[in-house]
């Protein structure tokens, strides 16, 4: 499932768990929600961050393939902010 | 075949082709996090990946580096297979590679990749 949030709703959400996945190249980011995604509850939120632009196009990716709820991407200075929330 | 998916994914070539050598990885890195089964086979040169020690040398520019991409895939599930005149033809045994990596021959290899959703070869 996907749900696009615009950046000022995403900035109200908490995130369970925040993974710095900067620096890390393909498909490493991808790796480590994965990881992370098994130590949140379900309906909590994961908030991964990304200097590989195509971490955000992975993710959603991944997320749909498995059932998880991408909620959208956040841009800051020099990386992004990847919102998932775990549906299942 | 039930309903989880399969991914079998052949490895051909070794660490003197960094990028070859790591694009699979990344593949299974990115199967085992979708939940789909993974099965690596490693032949011709592509053993020498499962050779302890050898995956952390390994390193495609904008890739992850390929001993971590090996880490991750043995710890979310994927099994590693290694042919066995491949393995004896370097003059390898059980004792040198990575652990969890099994010894297999070529119906093992026919009986994954038939069983599969899917397969590669790289």
């Amino acid at each position: 499932m996907t749900t696009i949030l615009n950046e000022t709703d995403l900035s109200t959400l908490t995130a369970a768990k925040i993974v710095d996945a900067r620096g890390a190249a393909c498909p490493g980011p991808l790796l480590e929600a994965k990881k992370a995604m098994g130590g949140i509850s379900v309906g909590d939120v994961l908030e991964l961050w990304s200097s590989d632009s195509q971490t955000k196009n992975d993710v959603a990716a991944w997320a749909g393939k498995v059932g998880h709820e991408f909620l959208g991407v956040a841009s800051t200075d020099g990386y992004e902010r990847v919102f998932v929330r775990r549906a299942k | 075949m039930g309903d989880q998916e399969k991914l079998v994914i052949m490895v051909t070539h070794g660490p003197e082709e960094p990028e070859l050598a790591t694009i699979p990885f990344a593949m299974a890195g990115a199967a085992v996090a979708s939940d789909v089964d993974v099965v690596m086979g490693f032949q011709g040169d592509g053993c020498l990946l499962v050779k302890k020690g050898v995956a952390e040398t390994v390193t495609a520019p904008e890739f992850a580096p390929l001993g971590g991409l090996l880490e991750s895939i043995v710890e979310l599930g994927g099994q590693l297979l290694v042919c066995s005149p491949c393995v004896k033809s370097r003059g390898l045994s059980e004792d040198d590679l990575v652990e969890g990596t099994e010894i297999v021959a070529a119906a093992r290899f026919v009986a994954e990749i038939t069983s599969a959703t899917n397969s590669l070869v790289y």
